[in-house]
């Protein structure tokens, strides 16, 4: 009788459906089709990257964009304005949260709604906004600026935009935060400093591993903003690979991609190793 | 002044325009188990908490050890609390959670892990040092609290519903060990409970709040044979209450509903005009089958309990009462149909009577 059971499906068992799993699958192609073409054909033999035709494997595009050097320099820049930028977006995100979560004050809402604000306006508002702003506050970088100052208004606006986000992961993170647990640090002698580095900080962990990985990737691939707030001579990677596309397609950009793709992809597994392991030992 | 360990002197703490804790006075000496109980919301944590240093008296001063720590913060007090929540540092081993309070105390290394070594030891967790919180069980979970707090010799041990986060089992189980603990320690645990069965069977004394004020301090016997008032009466155990209907100060012959005029061992020590009640403990009345004789009254259910039963009856007068049959009764007792007659004993030499 156990076994006639088993045997009949759940309610909610549509896995089991066929045309659930087509769906599925159907999905997962989408998502990820473009993904793999872009990849396999950054190894095609052939002068135009838009070529659908396979012409055999090479890995001379590689070698190809690695001699590119405005293309490195500007997958260098785009790196740099990433890596500066999350460190001051986590800090600031991970000081709004406390500030947040922590305290009371008039008007609570209101500033919650604010910082929030950046993440739901249209980012071609948020471009012109931040240019505009540069520009009438007579903040521009001057050429010949030494590297990465030259890249000071792009940090500045890419903090702008990602560290809403940050401040938001954070956030959430704090609400399970049980109070007691910063009492009995307390009562155990800590004072309020040691009970932030020691109890706080430790809970707050896997938020800013998230969030700083969330500003990183936002930062990373930004285009819109980037294109707004960039002086002439200050390239990013999607903005120079915009303007190589409109140029002409050619597998370069499929390997300059290729790699970031890569870079992306091992950073967050570095990032998931690193929380999986925190998991493991608590 | 008293060789008390804490002394609360009339402490008040007000939230905004509420009142949580109200005028409050006790003492607390050195090696008992003083146990604050009552329903929820009658401000026992409040109180808990400003001896632990979170919450500061609106009015009032705490003294600790004769010294006024009213403005002491809480990591610079000689208590220890147990939250909970527990509140087990999860990032860290077991060990390292009962060395945190030391090291904040910068104790050198080996002092450290001595001290870590003892409390495990006391707490019966010498096996489970390394291991981190997510692997432990609710009860050892709360055995690393217990740990961690005693590790800094505190003058008195404040738990917060120490038992309440276990299940009924453990719960009893823990009660003991708890009061072991106690004694092999000697710190004098200060702890909040609303279960007075924890508290009869834990404390040495017991303080019972209603709506933030000092309702009775004594020790459990007293509490439940000679309790202050109804609320007392009520909260610790079963009661009946018959209501006084004629009396005269000094005199022991009083008319009481239900009951009739009877005479009680004491004369009634009340001024004229009170409202009193006779209160008598289910236990000092019997059920047995009518005979003419006691209180005429219709059977209810009776709720067997193993070794005794939880009988309802209806008074002649319509008031219904509960009596705690013992194991010698229950059977007969058992055999009578639900609404059968039968009469009612009442050991008047067990009844209190209180201010109603
Ligand atoms: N920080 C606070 N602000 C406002 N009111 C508070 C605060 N802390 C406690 N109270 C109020 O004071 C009263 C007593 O609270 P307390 O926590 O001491 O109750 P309790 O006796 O421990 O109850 P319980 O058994 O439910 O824990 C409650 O009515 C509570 O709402
Ligand atoms: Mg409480």
């Amino acid at each position: 009788m156990a076994k006639a059971r088993r045997n009949k499906r759940g309610p909610f068992e549509y896995a089991h459906k066929l045309s659930m799993q087509t769906v599925f699958v159907l999905a997962t192609i989408f998502l990820y089709a473009p993904i793999v073409v872009l990849i396999i054909f950054s190894f095609n033999d052939s002068r135009r990257g838009g070529n659908v035709i396979w012409r055999g494997f090479t890995t001379d595009y590689y070698v190809k964009a690695a001699n590119n050097a405005s293309l490195i320099e500007a997958f260098v820049n785009s790196l740099a304005i990433a890596v500066i930028s999350t460190i001051f977006a986590v800090i600031l995100g991970a000081i709004t949260a406390i500030v947040l979560w922590r305290f009371r004050f008039p008007l609570k809402p209101g500033y919650e709604g604010l910082v929030a604000l950046p993440i739901v306006i249209p980012e071609i508002c948020m471009g012109v906004a931040i240019a505009v702003f540069f520009s009438s506050m007579g903040l521009y970088v001057s050429p010949g600026t030494l590297w990465p100052f030259n890249l000071t208004n792009i940090i500045i606006a890419h903090i702008t935009f990602s560290f809403p986000f940050a401040a938001m992961v954070i956030r959430t993170r704090l609400n399970n935060f049980n109070r007691e647990m910063e009492e009995a640090a307390k009562d155990l002698g800590a004072s309020e400093f040691q009970v932030f580095r020691d109890i706080l900080l430790p809970h707050m962990k896997p938020g800013l591993i998230a969030g700083g990985l969330l500003a990183f990737t936002l930062s990373l691939d930004d285009f819109v903003i980037t294109f707004f707030t960039s002086g002439p001579d200050t390239v990013t990677f999607p903005v120079k690979v915009y303007s190589m596309v409109r140029f002409s397609v050619t597998p370069e950009i499929n390997a300059a991609s290729t790699v970031l793709i890569l870079i992306t992809l091992v950073l967050t597994a570095i990032a998931m190793r690193f929380q999986s392991f925190e998991e493991e030992h608590k | 002044m008293t060789d008390a360990i804490i002394s609360i002197r009339n402490v008040t703490k007000r939230f905004g325009s509420f009142t949580a804790v109200e005028d409050v006075t006790i003492d607390i000496q050195p090696g008992e188990i003083f146990a604050l109980l009552g329903p929820s919301g009658c401000g026992k944590s409040t109180l808990l908490r400003m001896i632990a240093g979170f919450e500061t008296p609106t009015e009032g001063d705490i003294l600790i050890d004769g010294k006024d720590v009213t403005d002491v913060a809480p990591n610079r007090r000689p208590v220890n609390m147990v939250f909970q929540s527990y509140a087990v540092f999860p990032h860290m081993s077991v060990a390292d959670n009962v060395a945190y309070g030391l090291k904040m105390d910068r104790l050198p290394g080996a002092e450290i892990k001595e001290k870590v070594a003892e409390a495990l030891e006391q707490v019966k967790l010498t096996d489970f040092a390394h291991r981190m919180p997510d692997q432990l069980s609710g009860g050892q979970r709360q055995r690393v609290a217990l740990a961690r707090a005693l590790a800094k010799r505190p003058r008195v041990l404040l738990l917060d519903e120490p038992l309440s986060a276990l299940d009924a089992k453990l719960r009893d189980a823990m009660r003991l060990e708890l009061v072991k603990l106690q004694e092999s320690v000697g710190v004098s645990f200060v702890m909040v409970t609303h279960d007075q069965s924890e508290a009869l069977a834990m404390a040495d004394r017991v303080a019972v709040l209603k709506d933030g004020r000092l309702m009775q301090l004594a020790d459990p016997m007293t509490l439940y044979k000679h309790p202050s008032d109804t609320f007392v009466a009520d909260f610790i155990g079963r009661v009946n209450f018959f209501e006084v209907e004629e009396f005269k100060p000094g005199s022991a012959e009083v008319r009481v509903q239900s009951l009739g005029a009877v005479t009680l061992p004491t004369p009634v020590e009340f001024a004229a005009g009170e409202k009193l009640v006779l209160a008598v403990r289910p236990e000092y009345m019997r059920v047995r089958p009518w005979d003419g004789t006691g209180v005429a009254a219709t059977l209810g259910d009776v709720g067997f309990q193993g070794d005794s039963s939880i009988v309802e009856v209806t008074l002649e007068s319509g008031q219904p009462v509960q009596v705690l049959s013992g194991i010698a009764d229950t059977p007969v007792l058992l055999g009578l149909e639900p609404g059968a007659k039968v009469g009612v004993d009442v050991d008047l030499g067990e009844g209190r009577v209180l201010r109603g």
